[in-house]
């Protein structure tokens, strides 16, 4: 797409110029871009909490373009000091990190209206690369907010008042005007080191929390997972080493004695649901998230650990899980699921899907994508996944979607048909969204002499036919054994 | 990207496209035409230029793969597997189905002890003799009592710092834990819960997630989950208030309804109530009138001491246990209680109509198959669903046709073997020709159950079976042979003890010809068997012509004649045996 995301756009950190000079591992605070070396090269990367180990201190990074799982707990020899590191605008941080981290795809999606008013966030960030302006030196000067170490840390600390989504859009195009931004942000800074002073909390702003991964090793059946997101465990959890997940029943415990004695009591082995589809590689079990609460639950917060657009915010009563097994000699391990809402006011099939890690790249997310339509088809309904996807998400989708409409129009062409986007889309029980979204990230779909014209890439036949020398595995639908589900008015009105 | 010098129109999803492989199309063509657009990915905005999916993303069309790194898993190396997970899992053949919850699939208590409670439990077992060790199973039922007593009773120790006394748990425990041996470590494992409880600021001991408590502060809280939903709110509108009134209006009448039946009820069982009363008093009053009469010697016009005809009705009411249940309760009521021995009158009734019904049906359809087989006798009908059924249907569901042959009674041996196995079985859905030819005439192998095989879902084997025709239940001797059964009749009627009662029997029928034949205790019992039985029967048997009472009711005459005689000249060995045979036949066949 834009060559500019690939250079490494500044995506990291709130918009806006920022004050630039080099800093220590004392002054380094939470909000700071410094550079940071991941992977043999230095990256810009916003640093989200700071921790003191005894091996020294300890910062998290948010890699600029990097996917949040890779951030990770950075020791101070990683960091170039010998760079400018951009301070936090309190300012703005106070409003941006406060009101508006987790709320970013409101904040983010600015009114086209807003955009002609101010620069868009790319001129923005281009802009603060190169002119590089200074509206306070003094400030950074002579007042380098590292006078009290812990200054800097705690800035984006005060949630101070009660966020106020989108109220502060006029606040934001009022900072432009940059001679009145300095006092109130001079008069703001004072309050908040005065805060501090007579406060002195060392939690963190309760948004900020959720944009770190608070559990670092999970031991689940076979493997040791590494999380990628933070998932609302108990609190206490965030302590341990390593947190142990039963495979069965997938109760959580932070205490390994407390695990190994709920083993010796557990009698599950496979999901608590009814077995809906069976081949010789997989299984499914559907689970209404209203009868087996526990385990539903259960498998939410474990999911939670590797989908950072899922939300825990409400119960799991209003969905089913579509749970994909693999059985060995011990039992059903679970592989992946899909929740599906019971009714979908926007005909989404699919709610949530994960793959567990340790049985990614293997084609069962494909199986999974697959089984969540074949539902569909027996229910007679189109189907989309719920937004947003994750890139990986994204990455499978268009997989799956790419795949089967190439070998249904290679039929076609083979037969010399027509076909239109509505046929297509019914065939494979797709929305007809999905299905022009596919065929035109395809680049299949062009205007030629006069007519909309479906046109197959000779690198996706090429493709095509290697994939198929590959025997992959698919879902046969003759083994569904499955009805859609009815649920009553009540039971959707009153959850009965 | 250049303006567009064609301008094209929109796409419709329902017009139909031709479908091209690239090299049918104008390769230079091709490659102008291709539109460089910003598609929608449905990847929050803010990731969308990630670099990793950017890549991936490119290398779609070519055939780099292109992975997004992630945190890769490991096998676990400390973890003893098969030690945490020591039961084989056997495969059920059929697909699972489940629904027991993860609660209640726990073998055991739901309290998990910790690290902690290991070291307390080792070093308070140390200190005490081998024989009063506490066990860890003991130690989790216990701690799981304190746990949901102090949830239960002090669901807000958490903010109040209360703690329950232990006066409050030992009841608890005592409900809950019955083995004694266990009582006696309750009182330090409640110091040492209580401790614990003190450590962790009275929270529950078992870390648990945190769930809504205020909204407020709630709302931030990344820790916070599992939120109830809202109520859906539902639009007033004028349609829905007419809808909810009428419900309202349903449910008011249907409560009304149920109101008056109760008082119906009620009002009827006080009315019964008064009837028993004025019953007992008349019994009493006549107690008294015939002792009277006694006393004074008065003798005839006993009519007063008796119901008269007109309170027939009322009388078999009272007779049962009064009981605070309207009339069809009682007769359901009856039913089970009385077993099947106790058929009531209607229900064989109805089923000799269905069976006659069904019969008549049977017949016309016959019939009707015959003539259209006289009308295609030289065709073969090779429509979609021809009326005579090709052959090799037919044979597939025949079945009895052998069975028959294999449970054919030895003449009339086992007549209440074959009763007994036959209890009323919904009819099959036969096809009638099938029926037909399996039915002989003879009425007795009528009677045959049939039986046939079918392969259900998952090859699961049926062995069907058809009672054939049931016998009504009168009719059957043996059942009436039963002495439970006669005792039972014996007392159940009083109100016709003028006449005797009649039982409507097909005397006609080669069962009751048999059974009437066998009635005195032939000579099986007097004298060597095999030889005598033949010579019995060679005597009987001619004697039985179907379907001839005249000549059935000398047989009749002629055999008992035969057995009394016999029981005369052999009084000494077998005579009570006989004569309980003898006795009970008048009892239960009345010949009209």
């Amino acid at each position: 797409m834009s060559p500019s995301a690939l250079s490494g756009e500044a995506a990291v950190g709130p918009e806006g110029p920022r004050q630039k000079s080099r800093a220590t591992i004392d002054t380094l605070g939470v909000g700071c871009i410094a550079m940071v070396e991941k992977n043999g090269q230095a990256r810009r990367a916003e640093i989200l909490s700071i921790k003191d180990t005894k091996s020294g201190r300890q910062f998290y990074c948010n890699f600029d373009n990097f996917n949040k799982r890779l951030d990770e707990w950075v020791p101070a020899k990683r960091i170039d000091f010998d760079q400018d590191v951009e301070w936090p605008n309190p300012d703005k941080d106070k409003q941006k990190d406060s009101k508006g981290k987790n709320t970013t795809v409101s904040k983010k999606k600015v009114p086209p209206s807003k955009a002609q008013k101010r620069p868009s966030k790319r001129e923005q960030s281009v802009a603060s690369e190169t002119v590089t302006p200074h509206p306070w030196p003094e400030v950074s000067d002579t007042q380098p907010p590292s006078k009290a170490p812990s200054t800097p840390r705690d800035l984006d600390l005060k949630s101070t008042g009660t966020p106020t989504v989108g109220g502060d859009e006029m606040d934001v195009d009022d900072d432009d005007q940059a001679p009145e931004v300095k006092k109130e942000m001079e008069f703001s800074r004072e309050a908040e080191i005065e805060k501090l002073r007579t406060g002195g909390s060392m939690t963190q702003n309760p948004t900020e929390l959720a944009r770190i991964r608070n559990i670092s090793k999970v031991q689940f059946g076979q493997f040791d997972l590494f999380p990628w997101y933070f998932s609302p465990y108990p609190e206490s959890f965030t302590q341990e080493d390593v947190i142990f997940i039963c495979e069965f029943c997938l109760s959580y415990y932070g205490d390994k004695k407390s695990f190994t004695r709920h083993r010796q009591k557990c009698s599950l082995q496979h999901p608590p649901g009814n077995e809906i589809y069976r081949d010789d590689y997989v299984s499914f079990f559907e689970i209404d998230g209203r009868r087996q609460r526990t385990w539903c639950r259960n498998l939410c917060l474990l999911s939670k650990m590797f989908l950072d657009h899922k939300t825990l915010y409400y119960d799991v009563d209003p969905f089913l899980f579509y749970v994909m097994t693999q059985k060995t000699e011990k039992g059903h391990h679970l592989v992946g699921y899909f929740s599906k809402e019971k009714e979908s006011a926007d005909g989404y099939n699919v709610a949530c899907i994960l793959t567990l890690p340790q049985y990614q790249r293997k084609g069962f997310g494909r199986l999974l994508i697959q089984f969540s339509y074949e539902l569909s088809k027996v229910e007679g309904k189109l189907g989309s996944p719920e937004k947003p996807l994750s890139d990986l998400g994204l990455l499978s989708y268009r997989q799956y979607w790419s795949e089967n409409i190439i070998d249904l129009l290679l039929e076609l062409n083979d037969r010399d048909e027509k076909s239109s986007i509505e046929s297509i889309s019914s065939a494979l029980a797709m929305t007809t969204q999905d299905v022009e979204h596919t065929l035109q990230a395809l680049k299949m779909q062009v205007y030629h002499k006069g007519e909309h014209k479906l046109v197959i890439p000779e690198s996706m036949i090429l493709q095509r036919e290697k994939a198929k020398m590959k025997k992959k595995r698919y879902i046969s639908p003759e083994n569904i054994q499955w009805k859609p589900p009815v649920f009553t008015a009540s039971t959707r009105t009153w959850g009965w | 990207m250049t303006t567009r010098k064609v301008r094209y129109k929109k796409l419709n999803i329902k017009t139909p496209l031709p479908v091209l492989r690239e090299h049918q199309i104008d390769a230079n063509e091709y490659e102008s035409l291709t539109t460089e657009s910003q598609i929608v990915t449905g990847v929050e905005q803010a990731e969308e230029n990630e670099y990793h999916l950017q890549a991936a993303l490119k290398g779609v069309g070519a055939s780099v793969d292109n992975e997004i790194p992630v945190p890769p898993p490991q096998k676990s190396v400390e973890a003893d597997y098969g030690e945490l997970y020591p039961t084989p899992y056997v495969e059920p053949r059929n697909y699972i189905k489940s629904s027991d919850t993860v609660e209640e699939t726990l073998k055991g208590s739901l309290y998990d002890m910790t690290t902690d409670d290991d070291d307390f439990l080792r070093s308070y077992n140390s200190k005490r003799p081998a024989n009063a060790h506490l066990s860890e199973d003991n130690f989790e039922r216990i701690m799981e009592v304190f746990e949901d007593t102090a949830a239960e009773s002090a669901p807000y120790a958490e903010v109040d710092n209360t703690f329950v006394p232990f006066e409050l748990m030992s009841p608890a425990i005592n409900h809950h834990i019955r083995e004694k041996p266990v009582h006696g470590h309750v009182k330090a494992i409640y110091e040492y819960w209580r401790s614990r409880r003190q450590t962790t600021g009275n929270k529950s001991l078992h870390p648990s997630l945190k769930f809504e408590t205020h909204q407020e502060h709630d709302d931030m809280d990344p820790y916070v989950c599992f939120r109830r939903r809202e109520v859906r709110q539902t639009r007033k509108t004028r349609a829905r208030d007419v809808q909810v009134a009428d419900k309202l209006k349903k449910l008011r009448k249907e409560l009304e309804d149920g109101r008056q039946l109760v008082i119906f009820a009620h009002r009827r069982e006080i009315l019964k109530r008064e009837l028993l009363k004025t019953d007992k008093l008349v019994y009493e009053q006549r107690a008294k009138l015939k002792e009277a009469k006694i006393k004074l010697n008065i003798k005839g016009d006993d009519d007063d001491l008796i119901n008269t005809k007109p309170q027939k009705r009322p009388k078999p009411e009272p007779q049962q246990p009064p009981r605070a249940v309207s009339h069809n309760q009682i007769r359901l009521a009856v039913r089970p209680d009385g077993g099947r021995s106790m058929e009531p009158v209607e229900l064989t009734l109805l089923r000799d109509k269905q069976a006659e019904r069904q019969l008549e049906l049977l017949n016309n359809i016959e019939l009707k198959v015959q003539e259209h087989r006289r009308w295609n006798s030289n065709y073969i009908d090779l429509t979609a669903d021809p009326l005579p059924p090709v052959k090799e249907e037919q044979e597939q569901n025949f079945r009895p046709a052998k069975t028959t042959y294999l449970m054919t009674p030895p003449a009339s041996a086992s007549d209440s073997m074959e009763m007994d196995e036959t209890p009323a079985a919904p009819e099959k859905s036969v096809t009638p020709f099938i029926f037909q030819a399996t039915s002989l005439e003879d009425s007795d192998q009528e009677e045959m159950p049939s039986f046939r095989r079918r392969v259900g879902r998952l090859g699961r084997l049926f062995i069907d079976r058809r009672p054939g025709k049931l016998s009504t239940g009168l009719s059957s001797p043996t059942r009436e042979l039963s002495s439970l059964q006669s005792d039972r009749w014996k007392y159940d009627d009083d109100d016709d003890d003028d006449e005797p009662p009649v039982y409507k029997v097909d005397t006609n029928s080669l069962r009751q010809m048999k059974f009437r034949s066998t009635i005195p205790p032939p000579a099986s019992l007097l004298r060597r068997p095999g030889l005598d039985i033949t010579q019995l029967q060679a005597a009987n048997r001619p004697v039985i012509p179907p379907s001839q009472a005249a000549l059935m009711q000398a047989a009749q005459a002629q055999a008992q004649a035969k057995a009394q005689a016999l029981a005369a000249q052999t009084q000494g060995t077998q005579a009570p045996l006989v004569q309980a045979a003898i006795t009970q036949q008048p009892s239960t066949v009345h010949p009209p």
